[in-house]
Protein backbone atom coordinates (compact mmCIF):
# COMPACT_ATOMS: atom_id res chain seq x y z
CA UNK A 1 0.00 0.00 0.00
CA UNK A 2 2.59 2.57 0.98
CA UNK A 3 4.29 3.96 -2.05
CA UNK A 4 7.65 5.60 -2.26
CA UNK A 5 8.06 9.03 -3.80
CA UNK A 6 9.91 7.60 -6.77
CA UNK A 7 7.06 5.21 -7.51
CA UNK A 8 4.53 8.01 -7.27
CA UNK A 9 6.35 9.81 -10.06
CA UNK A 10 6.20 6.75 -12.24
CA UNK A 11 2.71 5.46 -11.76
CA UNK A 12 0.70 8.52 -10.93
CA UNK A 13 -2.84 8.10 -12.18
CA UNK A 14 -4.45 11.36 -11.10
CA UNK A 15 -2.74 14.68 -11.35
CA UNK A 16 -4.20 18.07 -10.49
CA UNK A 17 -2.22 21.02 -11.74
CA UNK A 18 -2.94 24.61 -10.86
CA UNK A 19 -6.65 23.92 -10.43
CA UNK A 20 -8.68 27.04 -9.65
CA UNK A 21 -12.39 27.30 -9.16
CA UNK A 22 -14.64 30.03 -7.89
CA UNK A 23 -18.35 30.50 -7.37
CA UNK A 24 -18.82 34.00 -8.75
CA UNK A 25 -16.18 36.15 -7.05
CA UNK A 26 -15.66 33.66 -4.26
CA UNK A 27 -12.66 31.40 -4.82
CA UNK A 28 -13.28 27.85 -3.55
CA UNK A 29 -10.16 26.15 -4.90
CA UNK A 30 -6.89 28.05 -5.19
CA UNK A 31 -4.04 26.70 -7.32
CA UNK A 32 -4.41 23.08 -6.27
CA UNK A 33 -1.37 20.93 -7.08
CA UNK A 34 -1.57 17.27 -6.23
CA UNK A 35 -0.92 13.74 -7.43
CA UNK A 36 -2.31 10.35 -6.62
CA UNK A 37 -0.36 7.23 -7.46
CA UNK A 38 -1.94 3.97 -8.59
CA UNK A 39 -3.07 1.99 -5.59
CA UNK A 40 -2.65 4.91 -3.27
CA UNK A 41 -5.25 5.83 -0.66
CA UNK A 42 -5.56 9.55 -0.01
CA UNK A 43 -7.68 11.01 2.76
CA UNK A 44 -8.73 14.62 2.40
CA UNK A 45 -9.50 16.39 5.63
CA UNK A 46 -10.11 19.95 6.64
CA UNK A 47 -12.65 22.21 8.27
CA UNK A 48 -16.23 22.57 7.04
CA UNK A 49 -16.57 24.76 3.98
CA UNK A 50 -12.89 24.44 3.08
CA UNK A 51 -13.67 23.04 -0.38
CA UNK A 52 -13.29 19.29 0.14
CA UNK A 53 -16.49 18.33 -1.66
CA UNK A 54 -15.85 20.79 -4.44
CA UNK A 55 -12.35 19.41 -4.94
CA UNK A 56 -13.41 15.78 -5.11
CA UNK A 57 -16.35 16.60 -7.39
CA UNK A 58 -14.05 18.31 -9.87
CA UNK A 59 -12.14 15.06 -10.28
CA UNK A 60 -15.03 13.39 -12.10
CA UNK A 61 -16.22 16.72 -13.46
CA UNK A 62 -19.46 16.92 -11.53
CA UNK A 63 -18.10 20.46 -11.00
CA UNK A 64 -16.36 22.46 -13.68
CA UNK A 65 -13.10 24.26 -12.95
CA UNK A 66 -12.05 27.75 -14.04
CA UNK A 67 -8.45 26.97 -14.89
CA UNK A 68 -5.78 24.32 -14.56
CA UNK A 69 -6.11 20.66 -15.47
CA UNK A 70 -6.97 17.34 -13.90
CA UNK A 71 -5.68 14.25 -15.66
CA UNK A 72 -6.52 10.60 -15.24
CA UNK A 73 -3.76 8.43 -16.70
CA UNK A 74 -2.66 11.38 -18.78
CA UNK A 75 -6.08 12.24 -20.15
CA UNK A 76 -7.35 15.69 -19.24
CA UNK A 77 -10.77 15.29 -17.68
CA UNK A 78 -11.59 18.97 -18.10
CA UNK A 79 -10.57 19.25 -21.74
CA UNK A 80 -13.20 20.12 -24.31
CA UNK A 81 -14.61 16.79 -25.45
CA UNK A 82 -17.74 15.16 -26.74
CA UNK A 83 -20.26 14.33 -24.05
CA UNK A 84 -20.02 10.65 -25.01
CA UNK A 85 -16.34 10.69 -24.29
CA UNK A 86 -16.89 12.51 -21.00
CA UNK A 87 -19.53 9.96 -19.95
CA UNK A 88 -17.11 7.15 -20.71
CA UNK A 89 -14.39 8.85 -18.72
CA UNK A 90 -16.77 9.42 -15.80
CA UNK A 91 -17.76 5.78 -15.76
CA UNK A 92 -14.10 4.99 -15.00
CA UNK A 93 -14.20 7.03 -11.80
CA UNK A 94 -16.40 5.58 -9.08
CA UNK A 95 -18.11 8.10 -6.81
CA UNK A 96 -19.77 7.47 -3.46
CA UNK A 97 -21.96 10.22 -2.04
CA UNK A 98 -22.63 11.27 1.51
CA UNK A 99 -26.39 10.68 0.98
CA UNK A 100 -25.98 7.41 -0.96
CA UNK A 101 -28.21 8.64 -3.80
CA UNK A 102 -29.43 5.15 -4.59
CA UNK A 103 -32.20 4.97 -7.17
CA UNK A 104 -35.28 4.38 -4.99
CA UNK A 105 -37.47 3.02 -7.80
CA UNK A 106 -35.07 0.16 -8.53
CA UNK A 107 -34.33 -2.90 -6.45
CA UNK A 108 -30.88 -3.27 -4.94
CA UNK A 109 -29.64 -5.62 -7.64
CA UNK A 110 -31.06 -3.35 -10.36
CA UNK A 111 -29.31 -0.38 -8.79
CA UNK A 112 -26.03 -2.23 -9.19
CA UNK A 113 -26.58 -3.80 -12.61
CA UNK A 114 -28.34 -0.96 -14.40
CA UNK A 115 -25.38 1.22 -15.33
CA UNK A 116 -23.23 -1.57 -16.76
CA UNK A 117 -26.23 -2.51 -18.93
CA UNK A 118 -27.21 1.00 -20.02
CA UNK A 119 -23.82 2.69 -20.19
CA UNK A 120 -21.43 -0.11 -21.12
CA UNK A 121 -23.86 -2.35 -23.00
CA UNK A 122 -23.11 -5.40 -20.85
CA UNK A 123 -25.64 -8.21 -21.37
CA UNK A 124 -28.35 -8.14 -18.72
CA UNK A 125 -27.69 -11.65 -17.42
CA UNK A 126 -23.95 -11.02 -17.12
CA UNK A 127 -24.51 -7.71 -15.33
CA UNK A 128 -26.99 -9.36 -13.00
CA UNK A 129 -24.55 -12.11 -11.99
CA UNK A 130 -21.80 -9.60 -11.50
CA UNK A 131 -24.10 -7.46 -9.36
CA UNK A 132 -24.91 -10.44 -7.13
CA UNK A 133 -21.19 -11.12 -6.68
CA UNK A 134 -20.55 -7.50 -5.75
CA UNK A 135 -23.45 -7.50 -3.31
CA UNK A 136 -22.02 -10.63 -1.75
CA UNK A 137 -18.72 -8.87 -1.42
CA UNK A 138 -20.26 -5.98 0.53
CA UNK A 139 -22.22 -8.48 2.63
CA UNK A 140 -25.65 -7.84 1.17
CA UNK A 141 -26.34 -10.87 -1.00
CA UNK A 142 -29.60 -11.50 0.86
CA UNK A 143 -30.87 -7.98 0.10
CA UNK A 144 -30.66 -8.20 -3.69
CA UNK A 145 -34.46 -8.09 -4.14
CA UNK A 146 -35.07 -5.39 -1.52
CA UNK A 147 -35.64 -1.74 -2.34
CA UNK A 148 -33.31 0.97 -1.02
CA UNK A 149 -36.03 2.35 1.26
CA UNK A 150 -36.13 -0.95 3.12
CA UNK A 151 -32.43 -0.81 4.02
CA UNK A 152 -30.59 0.88 6.85
CA UNK A 153 -28.23 3.74 6.05
CA UNK A 154 -25.15 1.57 6.34
CA UNK A 155 -26.65 -1.04 4.03
CA UNK A 156 -27.61 1.64 1.51
CA UNK A 157 -24.10 3.01 1.48
CA UNK A 158 -22.66 -0.47 0.91
CA UNK A 159 -25.03 -0.88 -2.03
CA UNK A 160 -23.84 2.48 -3.32
CA UNK A 161 -20.25 1.24 -3.16
CA UNK A 162 -21.22 -1.96 -5.01
CA UNK A 163 -23.02 0.16 -7.61
CA UNK A 164 -19.90 2.22 -8.22
CA UNK A 165 -17.70 -0.90 -8.35
CA UNK A 166 -19.97 -2.46 -10.97
CA UNK A 167 -18.50 -0.10 -13.56
CA UNK A 168 -15.05 -1.53 -12.73
CA UNK A 169 -13.47 1.86 -12.15
CA UNK A 170 -9.72 2.02 -11.55
CA UNK A 171 -10.31 4.90 -9.14
CA UNK A 172 -12.89 5.43 -6.39
CA UNK A 173 -13.85 8.77 -4.85
CA UNK A 174 -15.69 9.01 -1.53
CA UNK A 175 -17.27 12.21 -0.25
CA UNK A 176 -17.92 11.78 3.48
CA UNK A 177 -19.38 8.30 2.99
CA UNK A 178 -20.12 7.81 6.69
CA UNK A 179 -21.24 11.29 7.73
CA UNK A 180 -24.95 10.59 7.21
CA UNK A 181 -24.84 7.32 9.16
CA UNK A 182 -25.77 6.47 12.71
CA UNK A 183 -22.58 5.73 14.66
CA UNK A 184 -23.22 1.99 14.88
CA UNK A 185 -23.26 1.72 11.07
CA UNK A 186 -20.04 3.59 10.36
CA UNK A 187 -17.92 0.52 10.97
CA UNK A 188 -19.54 -1.72 8.34
CA UNK A 189 -18.97 0.88 5.61
CA UNK A 190 -15.41 1.59 6.66
CA UNK A 191 -14.73 -2.16 6.64
CA UNK A 192 -15.77 -2.36 2.98
CA UNK A 193 -13.57 0.61 2.16
CA UNK A 194 -10.68 -0.95 4.02
CA UNK A 195 -10.97 -4.17 2.08
CA UNK A 196 -11.04 -2.20 -1.17
CA UNK A 197 -7.88 -0.39 -0.15
CA UNK A 198 -6.15 -3.62 0.72
CA UNK A 199 -6.93 -4.95 -2.74
CA UNK A 200 -5.04 -2.07 -4.24
CA UNK A 201 -7.84 0.24 -5.31
CA UNK A 202 -6.80 3.84 -5.89
CA UNK A 203 -8.96 5.86 -3.52
CA UNK A 204 -9.56 9.47 -2.58
CA UNK A 205 -11.72 9.84 0.51
CA UNK A 206 -13.07 12.93 2.16
CA UNK A 207 -13.75 11.80 5.71
CA UNK A 208 -13.71 12.89 9.32
CA UNK A 209 -12.96 9.33 10.44
CA UNK A 210 -9.45 9.89 11.71
CA UNK A 211 -9.11 6.26 12.78
CA UNK A 212 -9.67 5.19 9.19
CA UNK A 213 -7.21 7.83 7.99
CA UNK A 214 -4.55 6.60 10.41
CA UNK A 215 -5.02 2.92 9.53
CA UNK A 216 -5.68 2.97 5.82
CA UNK A 217 -4.45 6.18 4.24
CA UNK A 218 -1.09 6.43 2.51
CA UNK A 219 -1.26 10.17 2.61
CA UNK A 220 -3.41 12.90 4.13
CA UNK A 221 -4.20 16.09 2.29
CA UNK A 222 -5.10 18.86 4.68
CA UNK A 223 -7.17 21.50 2.97
CA UNK A 224 -8.29 24.85 4.29
CA UNK A 225 -9.87 27.82 2.53
CA UNK A 226 -9.45 26.18 -0.85
CA UNK A 227 -5.77 25.37 -0.54
CA UNK A 228 -3.92 22.15 0.18
CA UNK A 229 -1.80 23.32 3.10
CA UNK A 230 -0.13 20.04 3.94
CA UNK A 231 0.27 16.57 2.50
CA UNK A 232 1.90 13.96 4.69
CA UNK A 233 1.72 10.29 5.63
CA UNK A 234 -0.75 9.81 8.48
CA UNK A 235 1.83 9.05 11.21
CA UNK A 236 3.58 12.27 10.44
CA UNK A 237 0.40 14.30 9.99
CA UNK A 238 -1.15 13.23 13.27
CA UNK A 239 2.04 13.37 15.33
CA UNK A 240 3.79 16.41 13.97
CA UNK A 241 1.54 18.54 11.79
CA UNK A 242 3.59 21.34 10.30
CA UNK A 243 1.06 23.93 9.32
CA UNK A 244 -0.42 25.95 12.21
CA UNK A 245 -3.93 25.57 10.83
CA UNK A 246 -3.50 21.79 10.62
CA UNK A 247 -2.33 21.85 14.23
CA UNK A 248 -5.42 23.82 15.26
CA UNK A 249 -7.68 21.51 13.22
CA UNK A 250 -6.28 18.42 14.94
CA UNK A 251 -6.47 20.08 18.36
CA UNK A 252 -10.16 20.89 17.73
CA UNK A 253 -10.81 17.29 16.67
CA UNK A 254 -9.44 15.93 19.94
CA UNK A 255 -11.89 17.99 22.00
CA UNK B 1 -89.95 16.06 -12.16
CA UNK B 2 -88.31 12.69 -11.59
CA UNK B 3 -90.81 11.21 -14.03
CA UNK B 4 -89.82 13.82 -16.62
CA UNK B 5 -86.16 12.95 -16.17
CA UNK B 6 -86.83 9.23 -16.56
CA UNK B 7 -88.96 9.87 -19.62
CA UNK B 8 -86.23 11.98 -21.22
CA UNK B 9 -83.63 9.32 -20.52
CA UNK B 10 -85.89 6.62 -21.97
CA UNK B 11 -86.51 8.62 -25.15
CA UNK B 12 -83.08 10.06 -25.73
CA UNK B 13 -80.50 7.79 -24.07
CA UNK B 14 -79.03 6.70 -27.36
CA UNK B 15 -78.62 10.27 -28.59
CA UNK B 16 -76.99 11.25 -25.30
CA UNK B 17 -74.76 8.21 -25.45
CA UNK B 18 -73.48 8.22 -29.04
CA UNK B 19 -75.07 11.25 -30.74
CA UNK B 20 -76.43 10.74 -34.22
CA UNK B 21 -74.14 7.83 -35.01
CA UNK B 22 -74.39 5.82 -37.31
CA UNK B 23 -76.52 8.29 -39.29
CA UNK B 24 -74.28 11.21 -38.40
CA UNK B 25 -70.95 11.78 -36.67
CA UNK B 26 -70.25 10.02 -33.41
CA UNK B 27 -71.32 12.28 -30.56
CA UNK B 28 -72.71 12.26 -27.06
CA UNK B 29 -70.96 10.80 -24.04
CA UNK B 30 -68.89 8.45 -26.23
CA UNK B 31 -67.39 11.37 -28.06
CA UNK B 32 -66.77 13.29 -24.84
CA UNK B 33 -64.84 10.34 -23.44
CA UNK B 34 -62.91 9.74 -26.67
CA UNK B 35 -62.01 13.41 -26.91
CA UNK B 36 -60.86 13.52 -23.28
CA UNK B 37 -58.91 10.28 -23.50
CA UNK B 38 -57.21 11.28 -26.74
CA UNK B 39 -56.27 14.72 -25.45
CA UNK B 40 -54.79 13.37 -22.23
CA UNK B 41 -52.97 10.61 -24.13
CA UNK B 42 -51.38 13.19 -26.43
CA UNK B 43 -50.96 15.92 -23.79
CA UNK B 44 -48.91 13.55 -21.64
CA UNK B 45 -45.93 13.10 -24.01
CA UNK B 46 -46.22 16.75 -25.03
CA UNK B 47 -45.97 17.78 -21.39
CA UNK B 48 -42.80 15.73 -20.92
CA UNK B 49 -41.18 17.38 -23.94
CA UNK B 50 -42.26 20.83 -22.75
CA UNK B 51 -40.92 20.15 -19.25
CA UNK B 52 -37.56 18.91 -20.58
CA UNK B 53 -37.34 21.97 -22.82
CA UNK B 54 -38.06 24.23 -19.87
CA UNK B 55 -35.30 22.54 -17.85
CA UNK B 56 -32.88 22.59 -20.77
CA UNK B 57 -29.64 24.51 -20.53
CA UNK B 58 -30.14 25.90 -24.05
CA UNK B 59 -31.87 29.27 -23.89
CA UNK B 60 -33.03 28.96 -27.48
CA UNK B 61 -35.15 26.03 -26.38
CA UNK B 62 -35.99 27.17 -22.87
CA UNK B 63 -37.22 30.69 -23.53
CA UNK B 64 -39.79 30.12 -26.29
CA UNK B 65 -41.25 27.10 -24.51
CA UNK B 66 -41.43 28.98 -21.22
CA UNK B 67 -43.24 31.77 -23.07
CA UNK B 68 -45.65 29.31 -24.64
CA UNK B 69 -46.42 27.68 -21.31
CA UNK B 70 -46.98 31.03 -19.60
CA UNK B 71 -49.27 32.36 -22.33
CA UNK B 72 -51.25 29.12 -22.51
CA UNK B 73 -51.72 29.04 -18.77
CA UNK B 74 -52.60 32.71 -18.56
CA UNK B 75 -55.31 32.76 -21.22
CA UNK B 76 -58.85 31.37 -20.80
CA UNK B 77 -59.35 28.09 -22.59
CA UNK B 78 -62.32 29.49 -24.50
CA UNK B 79 -60.02 32.12 -25.99
CA UNK B 80 -57.61 29.44 -27.22
CA UNK B 81 -60.49 27.46 -28.71
CA UNK B 82 -61.79 30.46 -30.62
CA UNK B 83 -58.29 31.30 -31.83
CA UNK B 84 -57.69 27.85 -33.24
CA UNK B 85 -61.19 27.76 -34.65
CA UNK B 86 -60.82 30.99 -36.62
CA UNK B 87 -57.08 31.25 -37.19
CA UNK B 88 -55.98 27.73 -38.07
CA UNK B 89 -58.24 27.43 -41.16
CA UNK B 90 -57.03 30.92 -42.17
CA UNK B 91 -53.39 29.87 -41.96
CA UNK B 92 -53.70 26.42 -43.40
CA UNK B 93 -56.57 27.09 -45.78
CA UNK B 94 -57.88 23.67 -44.89
CA UNK B 95 -61.29 22.89 -43.48
CA UNK B 96 -60.43 21.42 -40.12
CA UNK B 97 -63.17 19.40 -38.37
CA UNK B 98 -64.23 20.97 -35.08
CA UNK B 99 -63.29 17.77 -33.26
CA UNK B 100 -59.67 18.13 -34.42
CA UNK B 101 -59.61 21.83 -33.54
CA UNK B 102 -60.85 21.03 -30.05
CA UNK B 103 -58.44 18.13 -29.64
CA UNK B 104 -55.42 20.18 -30.66
CA UNK B 105 -56.37 23.03 -28.37
CA UNK B 106 -56.90 20.71 -25.43
CA UNK B 107 -53.57 18.99 -26.06
CA UNK B 108 -51.70 22.30 -26.04
CA UNK B 109 -53.62 23.59 -23.04
CA UNK B 110 -53.40 20.48 -20.88
CA UNK B 111 -49.85 19.83 -22.09
CA UNK B 112 -48.83 23.24 -20.77
CA UNK B 113 -50.45 22.59 -17.40
CA UNK B 114 -49.12 19.06 -17.08
CA UNK B 115 -45.64 20.22 -18.06
CA UNK B 116 -45.56 22.26 -14.87
CA UNK B 117 -46.41 19.13 -12.93
CA UNK B 118 -43.66 17.15 -14.66
CA UNK B 119 -41.18 19.95 -14.08
CA UNK B 120 -42.09 20.18 -10.40
CA UNK B 121 -41.78 16.40 -10.14
CA UNK B 122 -38.29 16.46 -11.64
CA UNK B 123 -37.12 19.39 -9.54
CA UNK B 124 -38.52 17.77 -6.38
CA UNK B 125 -36.18 14.79 -6.88
CA UNK B 126 -33.24 17.07 -6.09
CA UNK B 127 -29.83 17.08 -7.71
CA UNK B 128 -28.54 13.94 -5.99
CA UNK B 129 -30.18 11.52 -8.41
CA UNK B 130 -28.80 13.33 -11.46
CA UNK B 131 -25.35 13.54 -9.84
CA UNK B 132 -25.37 9.81 -9.16
CA UNK B 133 -26.47 9.03 -12.70
CA UNK B 134 -23.82 11.27 -14.24
CA UNK B 135 -21.11 9.90 -11.96
CA UNK B 136 -21.93 6.43 -13.28
CA UNK B 137 -21.50 7.64 -16.85
CA UNK B 138 -25.11 8.05 -17.97
CA UNK B 139 -25.83 10.69 -20.59
CA UNK B 140 -28.34 13.35 -19.56
CA UNK B 141 -30.98 11.79 -21.80
CA UNK B 142 -30.26 8.31 -20.46
CA UNK B 143 -30.43 9.59 -16.90
CA UNK B 144 -33.76 11.25 -17.65
CA UNK B 145 -35.17 8.14 -19.25
CA UNK B 146 -34.07 5.49 -16.79
CA UNK B 147 -33.66 7.35 -13.51
CA UNK B 148 -35.36 10.73 -13.31
CA UNK B 149 -38.58 10.37 -15.33
CA UNK B 150 -39.66 6.96 -13.96
CA UNK B 151 -39.61 8.46 -10.47
CA UNK B 152 -41.12 11.82 -11.39
CA UNK B 153 -43.89 10.30 -13.51
CA UNK B 154 -44.76 7.71 -10.90
CA UNK B 155 -45.24 10.50 -8.39
CA UNK B 156 -47.38 12.27 -10.97
CA UNK B 157 -50.02 9.60 -11.54
CA UNK B 158 -52.64 11.29 -9.29
CA UNK B 159 -52.06 14.61 -11.05
CA UNK B 160 -52.53 12.96 -14.40
CA UNK B 161 -55.87 11.55 -13.30
CA UNK B 162 -56.89 14.98 -11.98
CA UNK B 163 -55.95 16.54 -15.29
CA UNK B 164 -58.06 13.91 -17.00
CA UNK B 165 -61.01 15.02 -14.87
CA UNK B 166 -60.56 18.67 -15.77
CA UNK B 167 -60.16 17.71 -19.42
CA UNK B 168 -63.56 16.03 -19.30
CA UNK B 169 -65.03 19.23 -17.88
CA UNK B 170 -63.16 21.32 -20.45
CA UNK B 171 -64.58 19.38 -23.38
CA UNK B 172 -67.95 21.03 -22.67
CA UNK B 173 -66.49 24.23 -24.13
CA UNK B 174 -66.36 22.44 -27.47
CA UNK B 175 -70.04 23.34 -27.62
CA UNK B 176 -69.18 26.83 -28.90
CA UNK B 177 -67.53 25.39 -32.00
CA UNK B 178 -70.13 22.65 -32.45
CA UNK B 179 -68.12 19.66 -31.32
CA UNK B 180 -70.79 16.93 -31.08
CA UNK B 181 -70.18 15.87 -27.50
CA UNK B 182 -72.46 15.13 -24.56
CA UNK B 183 -73.25 18.80 -23.92
CA UNK B 184 -74.08 19.26 -27.59
CA UNK B 185 -76.39 16.24 -27.53
CA UNK B 186 -78.13 17.53 -24.40
CA UNK B 187 -78.78 20.89 -25.99
CA UNK B 188 -80.19 19.12 -29.05
CA UNK B 189 -82.57 17.29 -26.76
CA UNK B 190 -83.44 20.57 -25.09
CA UNK B 191 -84.17 22.16 -28.45
CA UNK B 192 -86.57 19.38 -29.33
CA UNK B 193 -88.41 19.41 -26.01
CA UNK B 194 -88.29 23.19 -25.53
CA UNK B 195 -90.17 23.13 -22.22
CA UNK B 196 -87.91 21.10 -19.97
CA UNK B 197 -84.47 22.77 -19.86
CA UNK B 198 -84.05 22.19 -16.14
CA UNK B 199 -84.62 18.46 -16.43
CA UNK B 200 -82.33 18.09 -19.45
CA UNK B 201 -79.45 19.98 -17.95
CA UNK B 202 -80.01 18.23 -14.63
CA UNK B 203 -79.30 14.92 -16.40
CA UNK B 204 -76.23 16.49 -18.00
CA UNK B 205 -74.90 17.69 -14.66
CA UNK B 206 -75.48 14.32 -13.00
CA UNK B 207 -73.59 12.46 -15.72
CA UNK B 208 -70.60 14.80 -15.60
CA UNK B 209 -70.60 14.71 -11.82
CA UNK B 210 -70.73 10.93 -11.66
CA UNK B 211 -67.79 10.53 -14.04
CA UNK B 212 -65.64 13.25 -12.56
CA UNK B 213 -66.37 12.33 -8.97
CA UNK B 214 -65.46 8.68 -9.48
CA UNK B 215 -62.22 9.61 -11.25
CA UNK B 216 -61.32 12.06 -8.48
CA UNK B 217 -62.01 9.30 -6.01
CA UNK B 218 -59.64 7.00 -7.90
CA UNK B 219 -57.01 9.75 -7.93
CA UNK B 220 -57.27 10.11 -4.16
CA UNK B 221 -56.90 6.38 -3.59
CA UNK B 222 -53.89 6.20 -5.88
CA UNK B 223 -52.36 9.24 -4.22
CA UNK B 224 -52.74 7.71 -0.77
CA UNK B 225 -51.25 4.45 -1.97
CA UNK B 226 -48.25 6.17 -3.55
CA UNK B 227 -47.65 8.27 -0.45
CA UNK B 228 -47.68 5.13 1.65
CA UNK B 229 -45.34 3.30 -0.73
CA UNK B 230 -42.98 6.27 -0.79
CA UNK B 231 -42.97 6.42 2.98
CA UNK B 232 -41.94 2.79 3.07
CA UNK B 233 -39.35 3.26 0.35
CA UNK B 234 -37.65 6.50 1.22
CA UNK B 235 -35.77 5.28 4.30
CA UNK B 236 -33.06 7.67 5.45
CA UNK B 237 -33.05 9.85 2.39
CA UNK B 238 -35.27 12.92 2.46
CA UNK B 239 -38.79 11.88 1.43
CA UNK B 240 -39.56 12.80 -2.14
CA UNK B 241 -42.31 15.37 -2.14
CA UNK B 242 -45.39 14.25 -3.96
CA UNK B 243 -46.77 16.70 -6.47
CA UNK B 244 -50.10 17.58 -4.88
CA UNK B 245 -52.81 16.55 -7.30
CA UNK B 246 -55.52 18.54 -5.62
CA UNK B 247 -53.82 21.89 -5.88
CA UNK B 248 -53.08 21.30 -9.55
CA UNK B 249 -56.65 20.38 -10.35
CA UNK B 250 -57.92 23.43 -8.52
CA UNK B 251 -55.73 25.65 -10.67
CA UNK B 252 -57.22 24.30 -13.84
N1 LIG C 1 -23.12 25.84 -5.63
C1 LIG C 1 -22.44 26.70 -4.85
N2 LIG C 1 -22.57 28.04 -5.02
C2 LIG C 1 -21.89 28.91 -4.26
N3 LIG C 1 -21.04 28.55 -3.29
C3 LIG C 1 -20.86 27.24 -3.05
C4 LIG C 1 -21.56 26.25 -3.82
N4 LIG C 1 -21.18 25.02 -3.37
C5 LIG C 1 -20.31 25.25 -2.37
N5 LIG C 1 -20.11 26.57 -2.17
C6 LIG C 1 -19.21 27.19 -1.19
O1 LIG C 1 -17.91 26.71 -1.46
C7 LIG C 1 -17.23 26.45 -0.25
C8 LIG C 1 -16.70 25.04 -0.25
O2 LIG C 1 -17.80 24.14 -0.23
P1 LIG C 1 -17.60 22.58 -0.09
O3 LIG C 1 -18.95 21.96 -0.12
O4 LIG C 1 -16.62 22.13 -1.09
O5 LIG C 1 -16.98 22.47 1.36
P2 LIG C 1 -16.64 21.17 2.21
O6 LIG C 1 -15.23 21.28 2.60
O7 LIG C 1 -17.08 19.95 1.48
O8 LIG C 1 -17.55 21.39 3.49
P3 LIG C 1 -18.30 20.30 4.39
O9 LIG C 1 -17.30 19.70 5.32
O10 LIG C 1 -19.31 21.13 5.11
O11 LIG C 1 -18.92 19.30 3.46
C9 LIG C 1 -18.19 26.74 0.88
O12 LIG C 1 -17.87 28.00 1.42
C10 LIG C 1 -19.53 26.77 0.22
O13 LIG C 1 -20.33 27.71 0.86
MG1 LIG D 1 -18.59 18.46 1.78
Amino acid sequence: MSTSAAQIQQVQTIRLSDVCKSYGDYPVLKNIEAEVARGEVVVICGPSGSGKSTLIRTINRLEEINSGSITLDGQNIHAAMRTRELNLLRSRIGFVFQNFNLFPHLSVVENVSMSPIRVKGVAAAVAHDKALKLLDRVGLADKARAYPGQLSGGQQQRVAIARALAMEPPVMLFDEPTSALDPEMVGEVLAVMKSLASEGMTMICVTHEMGFARDVADRIWFIDAGQILETAPPEEFFKTPRHPRAQRFLADLRH
Amino acid sequence: MINDVIAIIQDYWLLLLIGQYPNGPLGGLANTLILSALSIALAFPVSILLALARLSKWRLLRWPVTGLVYVTRGVPLLMLILWSYFLVPLWTGADVPSFVTMLTTLVVYQGAFLSEVVRAGIVALGSGQMDAARALGHSSLGAMRFIILPQALYNMIPSIISTFVSTIKDTTLGYVINVPDLTFAASQVNNQLLTQPFQVFFILAVVYYAICWSLTHVANIVERRITRRRAGLSGDAAPVELVPAKIISEQL
